[in-house]
């Protein structure tokens, strides 16, 4: 591999990996509050790509639209999966995790539902949109915008890295400064204690999910203008990012985000070097490694500064 | 937040008012929208099948059809008997609940209790599953061997690592695959030559062996993580053999699998006998692999190894203080199950005769756990019925739903199962009592520290 | 919500009901109606393609039916695979249990026919595939010798991409892509020994279906500089493939097989996908009247067009119906069997006749060309090299 080539991969890694974190914040996010893994996450993420197509198809962008309307459809679908996304996880905490988190349920209960909640919702988008894969009208021509190191970027892959990164300041920020975050963070300390302090549990762990609801629909979003709509999408890139959030350290937003670049670049430099049937196979290989040196993740698990 | 809220002073008059609940704030009002939307749920999943040409034509048949008033009526309905007559309704429920709900419950407590009635159970069962086979129609009695009796031998398996040790493994059927083309190396059907050639029968001990070792290997490094994390790195291991097999193509054969994999047979000791394309002697063999499992784990559960096994689920560090090594136990349970598995793979492979990498997908190994939640985690009966149950489900639903919606039923159903009876259809009396204490907040019910969510 | 006792309350009856329904419906006598089946995925990931074929049969026996020259009633029996080698057994042992069922349309993949293929050739009941494709499913040491194959195997059609590539385009280095299914490891190889044997250099790759993120791939065609690509896989992944090699600025000829000659790959792919070739073992589906009645015929019947195998699934049932038809409704699996066997059907999509083995007689493979969004015919592999 050349020099320019190592650049080319690490920039599409990075593209990649960053989709990643933020579909890992959202499992982290999750298990900061909750020590559970949400494995409906992926189907979130699913419903948000069809939130985005469903809006798109709904305005219809037509052909070669200016470059102001671009953006307002880059926006409009943005926000539509950003919605779908939220209410899906919402609906998801209210009807199958609350009903177990009131009578303190083990955990291993909450597996087994959220793998049937999402062989539910998804067989249901199947239902509902058809199960050959769609994809997203095109909102803008996708040209190269830049380059960097010799590596071109062109629209799709700086939007998915412009959005990636705004999303995870905003969130950062609302962790660590806002009074919602401060009950996310006090929750995910030690529940009991929060609620004895006047924080209202429901309402941070529905929030706490609201929130990563969104930032997976956005994903979804970004992924299906990165690739398809499909109703199975959810599966491939839900496992890895799960994988890149326990690779960070789960509960640990930040591990999140390092964990998603890391996977995204291992993956995509396994594509030149073994080839790209392996790429989930040295995703994997990573996390076993990882765990097996820091069982916590990299960063460890902290869950008590959700942070 | 309510904590900053209320921390401003408020005059009675204002506090009483934030106090009081508007009409339309009841819970009960609440409860009807949950029923609505369920009506509306209800509606798009019994909907027409949409097509992605027109991504709106299924939500738009629904919402324009009859069949959303329908499901509406009767979610409303259910909330309106609810509500206004639940009284009456409840006492009925009770008239009828020593009707319907106890005789389960009075049998699982008699079989408990009474020593004779449990053999006499187990016998009747045993005559009932030799004898019920021949006279169904062949479509079930493939049924009962390609996916019940090889489910159900897993799904013992799985009970061993999750029941009894309450370890967190998604990657069970994993060991399977290994069973599986262990079969079809050592009968020379993979590109690679094995140095002799056997029949499977003879693989079996090959294939448990081989399984035992994959499981130690695994386990080795990775026992000492705590629940969840077993459970990722599980997973991941399960996604590497899989991709092994679909990607080693000189190897494993690849996608295209090894093809004319010969049936079993035995010579041996006088006896001689070749199983072949019929079902029933192969459900035969399967159930008598099944009575031994059955036999030999059940031997296991109440030993000390079994006892060991039960202080790591219910409180790891305890049980380390007392001198358990808890490495050796875990190790031991995780190596059990894998050979189980792997003597799946071997008869599956055996009566299939073809594999392929798609017959060992992810999804597999969450199935095989669900159905081992689902029948009653720890109580072997309880495993035995969950797995026939979730795997009989499917097939019996294909004539009545479109097929595939199947697995959104099954997905439904598994929601519903675990918010309304989370200890499974026959649990044991020990995981009930665990998780009786788990919901009272003393003690855990798995080796996975905490309940979600904290305790509260 | 729910209330807990209504649940507790319905839960045992909705099971006792479901078991004595599922237990119960055994064989009902024969009447008046000949029953052909379907197998192939009707549920799981590869639906898509089995809900194609299904509707393609569904109308030949719809078609049939109308006519009303038949003298007895066909119906149609869905027997679903989920395209699975471990569900196909349960599948077919359910078609085979029925004795009005004469004979089957499928099974659709190559895995389920290995499988299936035993129970099949024991019950003397014939199988009819119009689309797996693998070649060893014809080996005779199998001994499924009730499986008829109706569409040329992927010796023919790796064979043609490679020789189309090699003598009519004459690339010097060709990247070819398999998508890690029997389907696409099977066209590659061929494709592969094809081109080496003309003295085209190969760079063989394997990108599994559904990868996430295709630019990688698509930079790693860019960089090996060849000046062809061969795609063996289906149109659901070569999509999104096809995009990001447009975006990644790759400008060699490329070229796909049936899997992604399909309606489908236009839409999906837009402008991504002008100049593709694709092959296909079927003449053209827009130009001839018949194909055009078909689609039309489609198209109204299940409000979507016709799609991969959906034309091929529609000649397969045209083709027993006819053997059916000429042979009386209380035909003998085994002499159906033997029927198809010999027989000679002139379909929308290729003329079907059959080896001693069971595979397709014939050796025509097509090519098309996307162009301003259309799949254009451009003729004969044959012609085109010749």
């Amino acid at each position: 591999m050349s020099l320019q080539e190592f650049w080319d991969y690490l920039v599409l890694g990075l593209m990649l990996g960053s989709l990643y974190a933020v579909i890992a914040i959202g499992y982290t996010l999750v298990y900061g509050v909750l020590q559970l893994i949400n494995f409906a996450h992926s189907e979130v993420f699913m419903v948000g790509a069809y939130g985005s197509l469903i809006v798109l198809t709904l305005v219809d962008p037509g052909a070669n639209p200016s470059m102001l309307a671009s953006i307002g459809f880059v926006a409009l679908a943005m926000a539509g999966s950003a919605l779908f996304g939220g209410v899906t996880a919402y609906g998801l905490e209210k009807v199958a995790y609350r009903p177990l988190r009131r009578r303190g349920a083990p955990r291993l209960i909450f597996l087994i539902t959220a793998i049937g909640a999402s062989f539910f919702l998804y067989n249901l988008a199947g239902k509902l949109f058809g199960r050959d894969p769609s994809t997203l009208p095109e909102m803008y021509k996708n040209e190269n915008v830049f380059t960097i190191f010799g590596a071109g970027v062109n629209i799709t892959q700086l939007l998915q890295f412009a959005t990636a990164v705004v999303m995870m300041i905003a969130l950062d920020l609302l962790v660590n400064r806002t009074k919602l975050g401060k009950g996310i963070r006090a929750v995910a300390q030690d529940a009991e204690v929060a609620s004895l302090m006047g924080v209202d549990i429901d309402k941070v762990i529905s929030r706490t999910f609201i929130i990563g609801g969104v930032l997976g629909g956005v994903a979804g979003f970004l992924f299906a203008n990165l690739n398809q709509v499909s109703y199975t999408m959810g599966f491939i890139p839900g496992i890895t990012a799960f994988a890149a959030a326990v690779v960070g350290g789960i509960g640990n937003i930040r591990g999140a985000m390092l964990g998603g670049v890391l996977i995204g670049i291992v993956e995509t430099m396994t594509v030149p070097l073994l080839g790209d049937e392996w790429r989930s196979v040295s995703a994997m290989v990573v996390l076993i490694l990882v765990l097996m040196f820091r069982p916590m993740g990299i960063l460890g698990e902290r869950v008590g500064r959700a942070a | 937040m309510s904590a900053v809220e209320t921390s401003q002073n408020l005059t009675p008059s204002q506090a009483a008012k934030l106090r009081r609940t508007a009409w339309y704030r009841q819970p009960r009002f609440s409860r009807l929208w949950a029923m609505v939307a369920l009506g509306v749920l209800l509606a798009l999943v019994t909907g027409e099948q949409g097509n992605t040409r027109d991504i709106f034509y299924s939500l738009e048949t629904t919402f324009t059809g009859g069949g959303l008033w329908v499901c509406l009526a009767l979610t409303v309905g259910v909330w309106v008997l609810r509500e206004f007559a639940g009284d009456g309704l409840k006492g009925l429920a009770e008239k009828a609940k020593p009707g319907t709900v106890a005789p389960l419950a009075a049998v699982r407590g008699r079989f408990q209790a009474d020593k004779r009635l449990r053999w006499g159970l187990i016998v009747l069962a045993l005559v009932l599953a030799l004898a019920i086979p021949s006279m169904v129609e062949r479509y079930w009695q493939t049924v009962l061997v390609d996916q019940i009796a090889i489910f159900v031998l897993l799904a013992i398996g799985l009970n061993v690592v999750i029941g009894w040790a309450g370890l967190l493994d998604l990657g069970f059927f994993a060991f399977f695959a290994v069973g599986a083309y262990s079969t079809a190396f050592w009968t020379g059907r993979l590109p690679i030559e094995p140095p002799v050639v056997l029949n499977p029968f003879w693989v079996i001990p090959i294939a448990v062996v081989t399984c035992l070792l994959t499981g130690l290997l695994l386990g080795a490094p990775t026992l000492r993580l705590r629940g969840d994390y077993l459970a990722i790195v599980t997973l991941g291991f399960h996604e590497i053999i899989y991709l092994v097999a679909k990607n080693a193509d000189g190897v494993t054969g690849g996608p295209q699998g090894a093809r004319m994999i010969p049936d079993f047979s035995i010579d041996f000791a006088g006896i001689s006998y070749k199983w072949s394309i019929d079902p029933l002697p192969y459900w035969y063999l399967l159930v008598f692999f099944i009575v031994i499992v059955i036999i030999l784990f059940s031997r296991l559960e109440h030993s000390r190894v079994g006892r060991a096994w039960t202080a790591i689920r219910e409180d790891e560090i305890a049980a380390a203080a007392n001198g358990v090594d808890t490495v050796r136990f875990k190790l031991m349970a995780f190596a059990i199950g894998a050979s189980t598995s792997g003597v799946a793979g071997v008869v599956f492979t055996s009566k299939y005769g073809y594999i392929n990498p798609e017959v060992f997908p992810l999804l597999q190994s969450i199935l095989v756990l669900a159905y081992v939640i689902f029948g009653g985690m720890g109580s072997i009966p309880g495993v035995l019925i969950g797995a026939a149950a979730l795997v009989w489900l499917p097939e019996a639903l294909k004539d009545y739903v479109d097929p595939s919606d199947r697995y959104m039923y099954l997905g439904a159903l598994l929601v519903i199962m675990m918010i309304y009876r989370p200890q499974g259809i026959w649990p044991s009396r020990r995981r009930q009592r665990e998780l009786k204490l788990a919901e009272q907040g003393i003690g855990d019910a798995d080796a996975m520290s905490e309940p979600a969510g904290g305790k509260f | 919500m729910l209330n807990k006792t209504v649940i507790k309350l319905a839960i045992p009856v909705a099971v006792g009901a479901l078991a004595l329904t599922g237990c119960g419906g055994g064989d009902s006598g024969s009447g008046d109606t000949v029953k052909i089946a379907f197998e192939g995925p009707l549920s799981g990931d590869n639906v898509a393609l089995g809900e194609n074929m299904q509707n393609g049969v569904q109308l030949a026996i719809k078609q049939a039916n109308a006519s009303g020259d038949l003298g007895f009633k066909l119906e149609y029996v869905a027997a679903d695979d989920q395209g699975l080698p471990d569900k196909a057994p349960t599948a077919a042992q359910k078609v085979i249990d029925d004795p009005d069922v004469k004979a089957v349309v499928g099974p659709a993949f190559s895995g389920p026919t290995n499988s299936a293929s035993p129970l099949y050739a024991e019950a003397g009941l014939v199988t009819v595939t119009p689309s797996a494709t693998n070649p060893t499913l014809t080996d005779e040491a199998n001994g499924f010798t009730s499986l008829l194959r109706a569409v040329p195997n992927d010796n023919m059609q790796g064979k043609a991409m490679g020789d189309f590539f090699s003598k009519k385009i004459g690339a010097k280095k060709v990247y070819l892509i398999d998508d890690k299914t029997d389907y696409g490891v099977g066209l590659s190889k061929v494709a592969e020994a094809t081109l080496k044997a003309a003295g085209v250099s190969v760079v063989k790759k394997s990108v599994p279906q559904k990868t996430p993120d295709y630019s990688a791939t698509a930079k790693d065609v860019v960089n090996s500089k060849a000046d062809g690509l061969i795609y063996a896989g289906y149109y659901q992944d070569l999509a999104p493939f096809a995009k990001k090699l447009s975006d990644a600025g790759f400008k060699g000829a490329a070229i796909s097989g049936d899997g992604s000659n399909d309606a489908k790959f236009v839409e999906l792919a837009g402008s991504a996908s002008e100049n593709w070739y694709l092959t296909c073992p079927c003449t053209d589906a827009t130009v001839e009247a018949g194909t055009k009645k078909f689609a039309e015929d489609y198209q109204k019947e299940f409000n979507r067009a016709p799609g991969t195998y959906s034309a091929e699934a529609y000649d397969v049932a045209n083709m027993i119906i006819a053997e059916i038809k000429k042979a009386g409704k209380d035909v003998e699996r085994e002499a159906l069997r033997d029927a198809l066997a010999k027989a000679s059907y002139k379909g929308l999509t290729k003329t079907f006749s059959f080896e001693k083995n069971g595979e397709f007689k014939g050796t025509d493979v097509f090519v098309y060309q996307v162009k301003s969004g259309k799949i254009a015919y451009q003729g004969n592999v044959n012609e085109l090299i010749g």
